[in-house]
């Protein structure tokens, strides 16, 4: 069976990649000059509690030794604790994962739905001031830094017309009630999740318009005209569905840099979130936390890659039925 | 673009043989309008790069508190109510020349320098009794000696002599946030016991006197450095103001000529020497230049044309070098094959799926932060895309007739890669790099904007940084987020377009895929 | 009167630098059960000709004037939805070029051939589908392999797939376009002799395009050869194939090495294909013809009646040339 072949195969590199990144995560902290201890050590830390970390990371054993313990510490989410809160740093990245994640996902949703729209709507109307547009706005997010564009929203809609909170995930003291929070937790979204959305629809669309043309333009398309068949069920069934299968893919290939998006994103809206712990930790010199965060985000990096190649096996019947090659 | 179907579009494409002759690349080039847009701004960018001391005529980094912080830019005043008579910069320093002595003209007043300092000094003579005294004084001076009527009398009874001096400046705004002076003072050759007072007050137009500084030297007073701020609490008290109220705004809100005056004023027997430096008048401006001024008072058109420096420097090293590190893995990797290739383009895969801010974050902070940590990291993380690309050519140009016969002539490996394959993939590699620079370009700002950046250097994404950190937002000082921000998009646009069009006419059949 | 009449047929494709005159002023007749060959270079107007009889242009394709009657009724005037339903597939079908990419990737060849039949009639989808199943046992394909995707069937077999797609509706016409093009020889014939067999079976008219005068000599009744846009000769295959009366046809004739015939040279004609964007004045194939004079640069010649042969030839000097010389020696 072909499928699964290709995603024992796509699995197994996943491994890979997880393995070469907890190494280079190991080695990182770990080739910076002076001892380990000393680098990750606060110097606020009292005799104690530096002896007590000395032994926890077991300098004086081999590196081998460290390196395996290393490895199955990481496993199971130890990640040691922040210099900051001498909290664990898993137990701080938990509470901020779920806001992560809204964030992530209410961006994504609305950046994949309104650029592939936009793509399909522009791929069909050549030639109009909406592909005019589309293009235009795909140029736009390739040249235009994010940052800037979010700056400038947080600017208008945060501070020239005061109408949605500038920072933070809601409101302090929440409102009562549940159904009042949850509408102020979406009042925050909006302005880091928009934001997101508008820099990044443009390439979809682009990216949209352009496989669905280049799909117009091939012979099943002129087929499925001459055939009789209606505009949109040639548009739809024939064009976009051909053109699903890079979508998707583009869709999975994008999770990563939407997640260092969401980094960046989460610094200029105070966003509690991991990307914004990444970049406090990594600014306080709390490196546990550091490593922790990028730990985090790496792992789900690699899992969106996987999910990328199994869509992709899933939509293609070329890599789900087997017999093609990639 | 349509594709015509049928082989109609052959036609249209063919032309007659005897009009194909050889166009240079420039030729070709100079046709295409994009691409001639952005050339243009590149070279406007490289000449603001290299022209930058002339444009602007302060260092981004060195000159601070050039006006108030935030201040904005000169021209806010004729688009916003706020500004229309906001103060620029007042800044003076007051020499001997600058005052105007209005009592003890008679006293030898030089200049003079000490510590390789301008001082302005002022020879006191011994206090004389023909002043204005008590008239128990007179009569008892016969039988006491002057420092058992001091005693007696206090300070006040004793003979004084008085200085004065003032200068006149002109003042035409609304109030300022602050004004400050600073100069030395120091008294010497004072009798011990004797008092010396001096005074700086500033007399407005309407003829009020503000008394905003005073000190009480008993005897000789060391070389102080003093400095009188409109924030300073002492300021405050001495005008009885409350703690939250503005000097500056109660001082400052008349329009016409102020009046600085110094006072000085000893009992000392022996006279004195005050010593002053040539006072320094600061009143920070809330108008400044073509852009204002940052949280430091720094100015930001200078880090505007500054960062220009910065953003091509890097965008172009670190372009440079991974092109350079893309094309040597591409070539190898599909010139030499088998395992070789395996390993390269394994690692190449690894690399693509290790998330690039997140890791260039954790990088740059445990390297420290310098441009060409940057430069470098930038570069490490960037390269693979290349290697892809000119590995594909690569495994192309291999099976072509000349690398076979060159192989077959036995030139070594090493030979045909450099003789052969790279001048082959050299468009590709070309049209690359000068589509590899904006990505590095906006890397960089993300970076600096993160604050992962140099910060002894001025850079686009710091001045985006400094405007979120540093209140830019509170006051709605666009001018400093915008240029910044259109800056970096209109260089990374130029080469977009640059890069397109070095494309579409160095490598027609990729043209599709960048 | 014949089933499908084109009558000066005139289609522009608009560019930014002008009109490309693909297809000008073309006519022709085809005959219910008959085929027609539509022959010429790459790039002659005979695809275009073809996508314009079906209305299927780009955007950017005019059709400038002329009208296609079939049974007498006007096509070119019919509303593109009325045009979609009634005709296309139902009366005129069309087999494309290039077989690995008329069939969607992604849909199942079965669905694909179904989709056309239930686009058209009002059938259930169980009588579809033993439509579909009888279509593919038709040409040659085994009916279990319906549910199967196009990459898993060989370039051969995809077109005998794109074959039963043609006649899913029982059409009236096929259009072929370059059907065995991307095939190999041995496939070619195979696929050819399948579309022969069903064709006569089913008594179907065909406008066979191609570049391959052969096939057209083994296929077709008439043959019209196309050149920049034009119809340079028309009439029986075996006149123009046999006894060619125009320069070109005479070129292209030679240009395709006849296996049965001893020691031919075989020789291709000389510069390339006009310019549709501006032809040249005159006959259009003035600049290579090697018997052009100056009426030929300045004056286009009609299609009118030979006077040596019984086809219609558009060349000043068809009169002048001896039957069996060699013009192209």
């Amino acid at each position: 069976m072909g499928f699964r072949n290709y995603l024992l195969k796509r699995l197994g590199y996943a491994l890979l990649v997880l393995f070469i990144i907890l190494s280079l995560n190991f080695l990182l902290f770990r080739i910076m000059p002076g001892d380990a201890v000393s680098m990750i050590m606060d110097p606020k830390f009292d005799l104690a509690t530096k002896e007590e970390l000395r032994s926890q990371f077991g300098i004086d054993q081999p590196i081998g030794t460290q390196y395996i313990k290393y490895l199955k510490s990481l496993l199971s989410f130890d990640m040691g604790r922040s210099f900051n809160t001498r909290r664990l740093v898993w137990d701080e990245l938990k509470e901020r994962l779920p806001n992560t994640l809204t964030l992530f996902f209410a961006s994504f949703i609305t950046t994949a739905a309104v650029g592939i729209s936009l793509g399909v709507f522009a791929a069909a109307r050549r030639g109009t001031f909406a592909e005019n547009f589309v293009t235009g706005a795909g140029l736009f997010a390739y040249a235009v830094p994010g940052f800037f564009i979010q700056l400038m929203l947080l600017m208008i809609f945060g501070y020239y017309w005061p109408i949605l909170p500038i920072r933070g995930t809601m409101s302090a003291p929440p409102p009562p009630g549940a159904m009042a929070q949850f509408l102020d937790r979406l009042w925050h979204l909006i302005l880091p999740a928009g934001s997101l959305m508008v820099i990044s629809f443009g390439s979809w669309a682009l990216y949209t318009r352009n496989t669905m043309l280049e799909a117009l333009g091939q012979d099943y398309i002129m087929t499925a005209r001459a055939k009789g068949l209606d505009k949109k069920t040639v548009l739809y069934k024939h064009a976009l569905r051909s053109v699903l299968p890079p979508i998707l893919t583009l869709i999975f290939m994008s999770l990563p840099g939407a997640v260092t998006g969401a980094v960046i994103t989460e610094t200029i809206f105070s966003w509690f979130g991991v990307g914004k712990y990444l970049i406090d930790a990594v600014m306080q010199q709390d490196y546990p936390a550091a490593q922790g965060a990028f730990y985090l985000i790496a792992l789900s990096v690699i899992v969106s890659n996987l999910l990328a190649d199994l869509a992709y096996g899933l939509v293609d019947p070329r890599i789900r039925v087997g017999g093609g090659a990639k | 673009m349509s594709k015509i179907r049928g082989g109609n579009g052959n036609n249209v494409a063919q032309e007659p043989p005897k009009k194909l002759k050889k166009v240079t690349f420039w030729q070709q080039y100079r046709r295409k309008p994009l691409g001639m847009l952005g050339l243009c701004i590149v070279v406007v960018y490289v000449l603001a790069a290299i022209a930058a001391p002339i444009i602007t005529q302060y260092d981004p980094t060195k000159d601070l508190f050039l006006a108030d912080n935030l201040a904005a830019p000169l021209w806010m005043k004729n688009l916003s109510e706020k500004y229309k008579d906001a103060p620029v910069t007042i800044s003076k320093t007051v020499d001997l020349d600058g005052w105007n002595v209005t009592e003890g003209a008679d006293f030898s007043i030089t200049k003079t320098t000490y510590d390789e300092e301008d001082f302005m000094l002022i020879d006191m003579p011994a206090a004389s009794s023909s002043g204005e005294q008590d008239p128990m004084m007179e009569i008892l001076k016969d039988i006491y000696t002057p420092e058992e009527l001091a005693e007696m009398f206090g300070a006040s009874a004793a003979a004084k002599t008085s200085f004065s001096m003032d200068f006149t400046f002109p003042y035409n705004y609304s109030p300022p946030n602050t004004f400050n002076f600073t100069f030395d003072y120091a008294v010497e050759g004072s009798s011990p016991e004797a008092t010396t007072v001096a005074r700086l007050l500033i007399i407005s137009p309407s003829g009020k006197e503000y008394d905003i500084w005073g000190m009480d030297a008993y005897g000789d007073w060391p070389i102080s450095y003093i400095t009188v701020d409109g924030r300073d609490v002492p300021v405050k008290m001495r005008l009885g103001l409350g703690f939250f109220d503005d000097p500056s705004k109660i001082i400052l809100s008349e329009k016409g000529d102020y009046k600085v005056k110094f006072m000085v004023e000893t009992d000392s027997s022996t006279g004195a020497k005050i010593y002053i430096t040539p006072v320094k008048i600061n009143i920070p401006g809330l108008l400044h230049g073509i852009l204002g001024t940052d949280h430091m008072g720094s100015d930001l058109w200078s880090q505007l044309i500054y960062g220009a420096r910065i953003s091509l420097l890097i965008g172009l090293t670190a372009a440079f070098i991974s092109v350079f590190l893309g094309t040597t893995v591409g070539i190898i990797s599909g010139y030499v094959g088998g395992a070789v290739d395996e390993v390269l383009m394994r690692f190449v895969d690894v690399l693509l799926a290790i998330p690039s801010l997140p890791i260039l974050i954790v990088l740059s902070a445990l390297l420290g932060t310098s441009v060409w940590n940057v430069v470098i990291l930038v570069a490490m993380f960037s390269w693979m895309g290349t290697a892809r690309l000119v590995r594909s050519q690569t495994l192309t140009l291999k099976e072509r007739a000349f690398v076979e016969a060159a192989k077959a002539s036995g030139a070594t490996d090493g030979y045909v890669m450099v003789t052969h394959i790279l001048p082959n993939v050299m468009p590709l590699v070309f049209s690359a790099l000068v589509l590899r620079i904006p990505s590095a370009i906006l890397t960089e700002a993300s970076l600096s904007f993160l604050g992962l950046g140099d910060p002894r250097v001025p850079t686009w994404g710091r001045m985006l940084q400094n405007a979120r950190g540093f209140g830019a937002f509170t006051v709605m000082a666009w001018w400093w987020l915008l240029p910044p921000g259109l800056a970096l998009t209109f260089l990374s646009l130029a080469f977009v377009f640059i890069g397109n069009t070095v494309n579409e006419i160095l490598n027609p059949r990729y043209r599709e895929r960048s | 009167m014949a089933m499908l009449e084109v009558k000066d047929l005139t289609m522009y494709y608009k560019t930014l630098r002008g009109y490309v005159k693909a297809v000008d002023s073309v006519s022709f007749e085809l005959e219910k059960g008959k085929a027609l060959g539509l022959a010429g270079e790459s790039g002659c107007g005979k695809s275009s000709m073809a996508t314009t009889v079906l209305r299927l242009l780009p955007s950017n394709g005019n059709i400038m004037g002329g009208s296609v009657k079939m049974d007498g009724k006007e096509l070119v005037s019919l509303s593109e939805e009325d045009f979609r339903k009634e005709i296309r597939w139902k009366r005129m079908s069309m087999v494309f070029q290039g077989a690995m990419n008329a069939l969607n990737p992604v849909h199942r060849i079965g669905d694909q051939i179904m989709e056309a039949i239930l686009a058209h009639e009002n059938v259930s989808k169980q009588a579809a589908k033993d439509r579909m199943l009888n279509l593919l046992d038709m040409v040659g394909i085994n009916p279990k392999r319906y549910n199967e995707y196009p990459h898993e069937f060989s370039g051969g077999m995809k077109q005998r797939v794109v074959i039963a797609m043609a006649l899913a509706c029982n059409p009236d016409i096929i259009i072929a376009d370059e059907p065995t093009t991307a095939l190999d020889v041995m496939v070619q014939a195979q696929v050819l002799t399948a579309m022969e067999g069903l064709r006569k079976k089913m008594g179907l008219g065909m406008i066979l395009i191609t570049h391959d005068l052969a096939v057209i000599a083994q296929t077709c009744d008439d043959v019209a050869i196309m050149y920049g846009g034009k119809i340079v000769e028309y009439g029986s295959a075996k006149d123009i194939y046999l006894k060619p009366r125009h320069p070109y046809t005479m070129g292209l004739v030679k240009a395709f090495p006849n296996i049965a015939a001893e020691k031919q040279k075989v020789r291709s004609i000389p510069g390339s294909p006009p310019n549709l964007l501006s032809p040249p004045e005159g006959c259009r194939f003035n600049p290579r013809c090697p018997m052009a004079t100056d009426k030929c640069r300045t004056e286009e010649p009609p299609l009118v009646k030979s006077q040596k042969g019984e086809q219609k030839v558009a060349c000043h000097r068809e009169s002048e040339i001896e039957e069996g010389v060699d013009i192209w020696q």
